[in-house]
């Protein structure tokens, strides 16, 4: 029974970084289409660029340079990997946005090294007990993170204008246009937001794992598989997708072997894409001719 | 012209047949061979991404998966190497089947999502399942023995060369059949393939399937080949750079999977020698540099536009000359090239190529094959299906509710047309006349309510299916395969009538000729019927609009339907040609297919249609016989207006509208 609550605890908090990951696709997603197969990088280098910050300043006072440096990342990302694809109607942004993940993890490998580093936790390291199961401190830190951080750009898109041209946009770019909202900017403001996010899922689980360039591989292409578990348009899919996720694979690298848990994941997303394949809680699009 | 392009090849395989023995230089014997496997790949690779224009980041893992079945059943199983290799081949589809049977019920970025997840996992497996694969340490895969003789690399040079030129004839004739029709038609227009009878959904997985074939094929050789397997070579980077040579050879030519591979398996060794680096940087950058001054001096682009990549360029070649060591930059340099190429060179160097001959000589290029049949009336009908009993419904909706949200596009409708009738479907615009087509035709599932046809119901059927059963359509906003030409627009139509299968298609038999010829001659003449005929190996991009309207009447008659439907096929058309138009509608009557017309000119509807409804705001508001339903106030008010209906001075007539 503690086996299974430690399992299930572990894999919560792997699965709301799932999650906060995922959030950033949709993001980009419901603007235009599209999403940043090099999200992965994005993590690794917020996790890096907190690091060096870290070192100077308060874990908490790192917090804000990291997002900011994040949504920097995503306008770069947007101006120079998507728009002139977008711009042409192609597929290249997804070629384009990969050649851009491979760039920058090449750049952060010479800058900060090819060895993992220990990253300083906020908070203290030696586990809590809780009805019989171990529990970080951190881990606790990094559900709450992400639960802050989607609910507060939730909460920027019901409640203030300019989240309510982002929904605008998501719902119809054609018709956001007209009414005079900017689309292209709106279109680079959710990568801002979506690397941002992306770079404060590195900070959040650095501490528990290691930070380095090659970190965030592995997360990006997970989140892939929740995305369209949880479906490309349901904030509530990415959580309920991140956590069945985060839980099936610990489970499996639990009672099978830890080589093997990554194998949940491709079986759980075929099995979605065939039964439902607009994802558990995704909405199927009606075309028109 | 046509004999050397004819010889071309055959120089081509001469020159290669003869090359080891006059370099008989091991390290090129190889890099030929990797060069050649490369290439079966590619040429796989392309049906996917160029011609269904899906992306797959999954070939490096289905290449591998190929050549660890062949070693696998080769030196674990002991099988002999001509029942591994196609053994391998079959699991590779079988396992891209898997594959694209659930990734491509979904139309965006999927593909690419799920097969990065299925090359990462397949790489995972391979490490991980060291009882089969020996893990990390890779599989040693001898060179076989036949017949006593062991094989030597310069045999398998030539079995390879074999094999690519196998390859080649085998994705040309796939490509030029009714298969490829299908796949480039599916990208064209997705809809209209769909209300075609070609299904996207199966010619995409079809077309994934057959790719990882051929992925399969490369792998088995790649494992021989080599005689080491190791998982590390099947990488993420692989993948990527599989999509990086289709991209930079030229999607869709054979020539350019051939340039693809040879650029990504020489790629590599220049960019390990920074010397060779620089020079070629410098080279390029001298090269962009002179085409810019030349394009600014000329004025064919503005020193604004080709600031940034020169600057970029410049940046990219100061780079080059400071950095000491490569090795640390190699994948910075790998991501810049495809910038490069996604950005500056989208069509690839054949692309490119061909656009410059387009420009100078456009005789040069035949991208279709000519057809040159002459239609004849006697060809144009298919054998006319059997009769409905007097007085059945041909098609009969009931209570059709169409609801998006909170709109009833259609509230509660009911049209029945009689067998061997032209039914008039009028009212104003957004009165829901399209959304009954796509209703019939299975674009939309209706919220409520039944559609029979032929005594079957239909509603909640693929359009694939319903068009298959005899239901064919033309589009409000058209919908033709804009890059085909008119007769292979009006082939896909015809697909239908093909029974003969991918093998017969890969041995070109003679049920696969026939056909071939049979449907050419069909429709030679359907685009005779509607007056084509001089524009048949025309692009139909390049039509005017009002017979872009004809076009799409000749493709839906090749559906050889019972029920056809005319979404405005009148509009675009100049006034003197809808007599035309009318006699064209009565003579398909006349062939015993039952006609739907959508049209604002009253006049046409007036003078062919045998019953008329109207709809308004998603209602039916009266039918009858297209005179009675000109008089009727209600049909009146809803085009003009409450007040000309009363203020009636003798008898208002829906004349024109």
């Amino acid at each position: 029974m503690d086996v299974f609550l430690q399992i299930l605890f572990s894999g919560c908090a792997i699965g709301m970084i799932y999650a906060v990951i995922a959030f950033g696709y949709q993001l980009t997603f419901a603007t235009s289409g599209t999403l940043n197969f090099g999200q992965g990088e994005a993590l690794a280098l917020g996790a890096l660029v907190g690091l060096s910050v870290a070192g100077h300043v308060s874990y908490w006072a790192m917090i804000p340079f990291a997002l900011i440096f994040g949504a920097l990342y995503g306008i770069a990302v947007e101006r120079i990997a998507v728009r002139p694809a977008m711009e042409v109607k192609s597929e290249g942004w997804i070629m384009a946005t990969i050649a851009l993940g491979i760039i920058m993890k090449n750049v952060a490998e010479n800058i900060w090294g090819r060895e993992d580093m220990k990253f300083p936790s906020p908070v203290p390291e030696t586990p809590l007990q809780v009805f019989g199961v171990n529990i970080l401190p951190m881990e606790l830190l990094v559900i709450g993170g992400a639960l802050a951080i989607m609910l507060a750009i939730e909460a920027f898109n019901r409640k203030s204008i300019y989240g309510k041209a982002v929904v605008a946009t998501a719902s119809d770019p054609a018709a956001a246009g007209l009414m005079g909202v900017n689309t292209g900017q709106v279109i680079t403001f959710s990568y801002a937001l979506s690397c941002a996010t992306a770079a404060f899922a590195g900070i959040l689980i650095a501490p528990l794992t290691l930070a380095g360039a090659g970190m965030g591989a592995s997360l990006g292409l997970k989140a892939f598989a929740v995305a369209i578990v949880g479906g490309l348009t349901s904030g509530i899919g990415a959580i309920v997708g991140g956590l069945l996720l985060g839980i099936s694979e610990t489970a499996t690298g639990f009672y099978i072997s830890t080589g093997y848990k990554d194998v949940p994941g491709l079986v759980l997303l075929l099995l979605v894409l065939a039964l439902k394949p607009a994802g558990l809680f995704g909405k199927s699009a009606i075309k028109k001719v | 012209m046509a004999t050397t392009r004819k010889l071309l090849p055959w120089i081509a395989i001469a020159a290669l047949a003869l090359f080891p023995q006059v370099v008989p230089n091991p390290y090129y014997i190889h890099l030929l061979v990797v060069i050649g496997i490369y290439a079966i790949v590619l040429f796989g690779l392309d049906i996917v991404v160029g011609y269904t224009g899906e992306v797959s980041l999954g070939h490096a893992a289905l290449f591998g998966i190929g050549a660890y079945a062949a070693g696998l059943l080769f030196v674990k199983a002991g099988w002999p190497f001509w029942l591994a290799i196609p053994s391998a081949i079959a699991i590779t589809a079988l396992l891209g089947a898997a594959l694209a049977v659930p990734a491509l019920r979904v139309t965006g970025p999927y593909l690419a999502m799920v097969t990065l997840a299925f090359g990462t996992i397949a790489f995972i497996l391979i490490n991980e399942m060291d009882f089969l694969t020996n893990g990390p340490q890779g599989l040693q895969v001898r060179k076989p023995v036949v017949f006593g003789h062991k094989v030597t690399a310069l045999d398998f040079y030539y079995f390879t060369l074999v094999l690519v030129v196998l390859s080649i004839v085998i994705v040309s004739r796939i490509l030029a059949s009714h298969y490829g029709r299908a796949f480039i038609a599916l990208r064209g227009s997705p809809v209209a393939a769909d209300c075609m009878g070609v299904s996207v959904y199966k010619y995409k997985v079809l077309a994934f399937i057959v790719s990882a074939a051929f992925a399969g094929l490369g792998g088995a050789l790649f494992a021989f080949s080599e005689e080491y397997i190791a998982p590390n070579t099947f990488t993420f980077e692989l993948a990527v750079l599989f999509l990086l040579a289709i991209t930079l050879g030229g999607r869709r030519t054979r020539t350019g999977a051939l340039l693809g591979a040879a650029i990504i398996v020489v790629l590599p060794n220049l960019l390990s020698d920074v010397k060779l680096f620089r020079i070629l940087s410098a080279v390029i950058a001298l090269g962009v540099g002179a085409y810019a001054a030349w394009a600014v001096t000329t004025t064919r682009t503005t020193i604004r536009e080709i600031a940034f990549p020169v600057a970029v360029l410049a940046a990219f070649t100061l780079f080059a000359f400071t950095l000491k060591e490569i090795a640390e930059h190699r994948l910075t340099i790998f991501g810049l090239l495809i910038l490069g190429v996604v950005f500056y060179l989208p069509d690839g160097i054949t692309g490119y190529l061909k656009s410059l001959v387009r420009k100078w000589k456009p005789g040069l290029l035949h991208e279709h094959t000519e057809v040159t049949e002459r239609g004849d009336e006697a060809h144009a009908w298919a054998k006319s299906a059997h009769a409905l009993p007097e007085g059945q419904a041909l098609i009969e909706a009931k209570g059709v509710l169409m609801q998006f949200g909170g709109l009833k596009a259609l509230n509660d409708v009911d049209l029945r047309v009689s067998p061997g009738t032209i039914h008039g479907l009028i009212g104003p615009n957004g009165s829901g006349k399209s959304t009954m087509m796509n209703v019939l035709t299975g674009i939309y599932r209706p919220t409520a309510g039944s559609v029979t046809f032929q005594g079957e119901n239909i509603a909640g059927r693929s359009p694939a299916r319903i068009a298959l059963n005899g239901i064919a359509r033309t589009f409000q906003n058209v919908q033709l395969f804009g890059e085909m030409t008119c007769v292979e627009n009006v082939l896909v139509g015809l697909h239908h009538t093909f029974r003969s299968n991918i093998l017969d298609v890969i041995f070109a038999t003679r049920r696969c000729r026939e056909e071939e010829l049979a449907a050419r001659m069909r429709a030679a003449s359907l685009l005779a019927f509607v007056g084509l005929s001089e524009l048949a190996n025309e692009e139909a991009r390049n039509l005017p609009y009002g017979r872009m309207r004809l076009l799409e009447i000749a493709r839906a008659l090749g559906l050889s339907p019972t029920l056809l439907l005319l979404d405005e096929p009148a509009a675009g058309l100049p006034p003197s040609e809808l007599p035309a138009l009318v006699e064209m509608i009565r003579k398909i009557r006349d062939h015993h297919i039952s006609v739907i017309l959508i049209e604002h000119h009253m006049d046409v509807v007036m003078s062919i249609c045998d019953r008329v409804t109207v709809l308004d705001f998603g209602q039916k508001i009266a039918e009858g016989a297209a005179a009675e339903v000109q008089r009727n106030p209600k049909v009146i008010e809803a085009y003009l207006g409450a007040g000309a209906a009363e203020s009636s001075d003798g008898e208002p007539q829906l004349a024109q509208a």
